[in-house]
């Protein structure tokens, strides 16, 4: 292992993979990764396509399961708890772990229905209540004062960005630990992105955010800890101030200079 | 492969484009021209024929004419020559088209000429009740349209002893609703095995394979294989379990609505089928993503996202299966059409639909107008009526589940501007 892991609490751990390698049939797309979240931070998660970010970031969520060949070895913990166990049943997991994905994905229903549609599916929350919970939802993505008038029109009918910010307040509204964000501003223009961004850095301090992105500047920009992944493997494992000033392997310092072929 | 502008592609794409249009028109406006003619009131033409004993008149409306000789459709009552006169032009001494002529027409669907000015008491004598009497003569293009309509109006609502088609009309809408009925949960059950269950392997393979080849059999085989299977060793089981009482006269062991319906469902299943299992696959993999991510099981995925998704979808493979079961008249004739049924298959008696019972079908009534009718020039005629009420019917049924799917599709239109962005 070339990982220089900060050394944290193991209450400051929020999720935390050991020795985890993944093969989807024959092909291994991580190579024992063992990587510690810190709680309430922005952790990013960088690297070349193909170098088993979104592969890593979908095992904490267990979203990999239902993959045809989909082989997994190593341990996963939330909170100190196998992810995999008896004791924390997937629906479970997911809720206390959210995911926003490269594209927005709305469902083709209402703006309101969209953001109830985990608190229904996990029966939170009734009538009146779960109304409050749809309202401060989308507070906290700053869209309640632009669609909250207008919560029964289509969602497919909102900007991308828009969108975007409502599949988060959708995976805000269950009130996730943890929220797996995968490359979710690569489908947003430039000022969507930087909208969204600072929503992540809201949100960081009350949830544990794990971003992937390819944007090196992106990862700059909003995260506190900064893992470099590369052919499936975990090179470097840092604080970003650190990481992206004073690299201390080579294969980070040539993917964060371009060198990278 | 690229068409270029001016290309001999082109050319030949947009003059089979145009080919294509222009038979679709001509075939619309024939039906159109044909299947509301008869409705349309004709001149009634008087002739006066030198005949062997001396002058004959004969009155009627013109049915056909060419260089030697005029038929004239004179009517079915108080004629002893039949409805049909053929006149040599030869013998023709005068012809006019007297203003006082009327047609009236009978509560059986009879039509008798005659003139005003004779003697009027002729038509009670015919032991018929007038429903509808028109100088077509005398009337303008407005008024006649109405009449027109009219008649229209009477052929779509009335039953076979005055001459309608309504029992048939009835017949083939409720045929095609119950066959909807049956089919949908039917092929969506297997779409969904198909998509979601399934994969591409063994037992799927096969499912596939068949569906493929069902989709290819000619539509009369499903005739036999609903005679053989489900009227006489479905029904006929029945029958022995639960009409036993009424043997040997058969309850479900004959042909009738349920079993034309069951058919028509196994004929239309493969489309019906692979349409739902292609909108089911074309749901973006994004949104199972996103609803397994909130921590939805497989079938809350399937029921609350990928189904209604696939809305648009379900309504296609049902326009299709609409489409298919309306044009398939060879393989009811085995399972229940009757040319004549003695009672409507839904009625106000308990239990309102009778599925047991045998029924009457438009597309059958084309045929059966057109080649078995005693009266080969009105049968043709009502042929085409028929002809183009099924195709209204078919059109209407169709564009009410177009109008559904352009509702569901406007909730989900940014879908497809999502995905190619």
């Amino acid at each position: 292992m070339t990982t220089t892991a900060p050394l944290l609490d193991p209450s400051d751990i929020a999720l935390q993979s050991s020795a985890l390698s993944l093969w989807f049939g024959a092909r291994q797309v991580i190579d024992n990764v063992s990587v510690s979240i810190p709680k309430g931070r922005v952790t990013a998660i960088i690297g070349p396509s193909g170098s088993g970010k979104s592969s890593l970031l979908r095992c904490f969520n267990r979203l990999n399961d239902d993959i045809d060949g989909h082989r997994m070895q190593g341990k996963i913990t939330l909170d100190g708890i196998d992810v995999h166990g008896p004791d924390l049943p997937v629906h479970e997991l997911r809720r206390r772990v959210g995911m926003v994905f490269q594209r927005p994905n709305p469902f083709p229903m209402s703006i309101g229905d969209n953001v109830a549609f985990g608190l229904r599916l996990l029966g939170i929350g009734k009538g009146s209540e779960r109304d409050g919970r749809v309202e401060s939802a989308l507070k906290s993505v700053g869209l309640w004062a632009e669609v909250g008038d207008q919560l029964d029109a289509p969602a497919m009918r909102l900007s991308l960005g828009q969108q975007q910010r409502l599949v988060l307040a959708r995976a805000i509204a269950v009130e996730p630990e943890v929220l797996l964000m995968d490359e979710p501003s690569s489908a947003l223009d430039p000022l969507s992105t930087l909208r969204f961004e600072e929503l992540v850095h809201g949100l960081a301090g009350q949830i544990t955010i794990v971003l992937v992105t390819h944007n090196i500047q992106q990862a700059a920009r909003v995260s506190d800890y900064t893992a470099y992944l590369h052919g499936g493997r975990l090179v470097e494992f840092d604080r970003s101030d650190d990481l992206f000033s004073q690299p201390s392997e080579r294969q980070t310092e040539d993917y964060l200079t371009g060198r990278y072929a | 492969m690229k068409v270029e502008r001016g290309s001999t592609a082109t050319w030949f794409a947009s003059s089979s484009l145009s080919v294509l249009l222009l038979v679709t028109a001509a075939v619309l406006l024939l039906l159109l021209r044909n299947g509301l003619a008869p409705f349309w009131p004709a001149d009634i033409v008087e002739f006066e024929v030198r005949s062997a004993p001396g002058a004959t008149t004969v009155l009627g409306t013109i049915t056909d004419e060419d260089a030697q000789a005029i038929i004239v459709d004179s009517g079915d009552a108080l004629n002893t020559n039949g409805r049909y006169q053929r006149i040599a032009l030869a013998s023709i001494a005068s012809r006019s088209t007297p203003a006082d002529a009327y047609v009236a027409i009978g509560s059986d669907g009879s039509l008798r000429y005659d003139r005003a000015g004779r003697d009027g008491a002729a038509l009670d004598a015919a032991d018929i009740t007038a429903v509808s009497t028109s100088y077509s003569n005398r009337l303008g293009a407005g008024e006649k349209l109405v009449v027109a309509v009219r008649q229209f109006a009477r052929f779509v609502s009335t039953g076979p002893s005055a001459g309608g088609v309504l029992p048939a009309l009835i017949g083939t809408v409720i045929l095609v609703l119950l066959m909807s009925v049956v089919v949908m949960p039917i092929g969506i059950a297997a779409a969904i095995w198909l998509s979601e269950y399934a994969g591409n392997r063994g037992r799927a393979r096969w499912v596939r394979a068949a569906l493929t080849s069902l989709a290819g059999v000619p539509t009369i085989v499903y005739g036999v294989l609903g005679l053989g299977l489900l009227v006489h060793a479905l029904g006929g089981a029945v029958d022995q379990l639960w009409f036993a009482q009424r043997l040997p006269a058969p309850t479900f062991g004959s042909g009738g609505l349920l079993w034309a319906a069951l058919t028509l469902a196994l004929l239309t299943l493969p489309v019906v089928v692979v349409s739902i299992e292609n909108g089911l696959a074309g749901v973006p993999r994004r949104l199972r993503d996103g609803a397994m991510a909130l921590g939805a099981t497989r079938s809350e995925v399937l029921w609350k996202v990928l189904l209604p998704a696939a809305g648009p979808a379900l309504l296609t493979a049902l326009i299709l299966a609409i489409a298919r079961a309306a044009g398939a008249v060879a393989p009811l004739m085995l399972v229940g059409v009757v040319k004549l049924a003695p009672s409507l298959p839904i009625d106000g008696e308990f239990p309102y639909l009778h599925p047991s019972r045998q029924f009457m079908h438009l597309g059958f009534s084309v045929y059966d107008q057109a080649l078995a009718s005693g009266d080969a020039f009105d049968g043709v005629a009502r042929a085409w009526s028929c002809a183009l009420l099924l195709l209204l019917m078919v059109g209407l049924l169709n564009s009410s589940a177009i109008l559904l799917r352009r509702r569901l599709d406007s909730r989900q239109r940014s879908l497809e501007l999502v995905a190619t962005a």
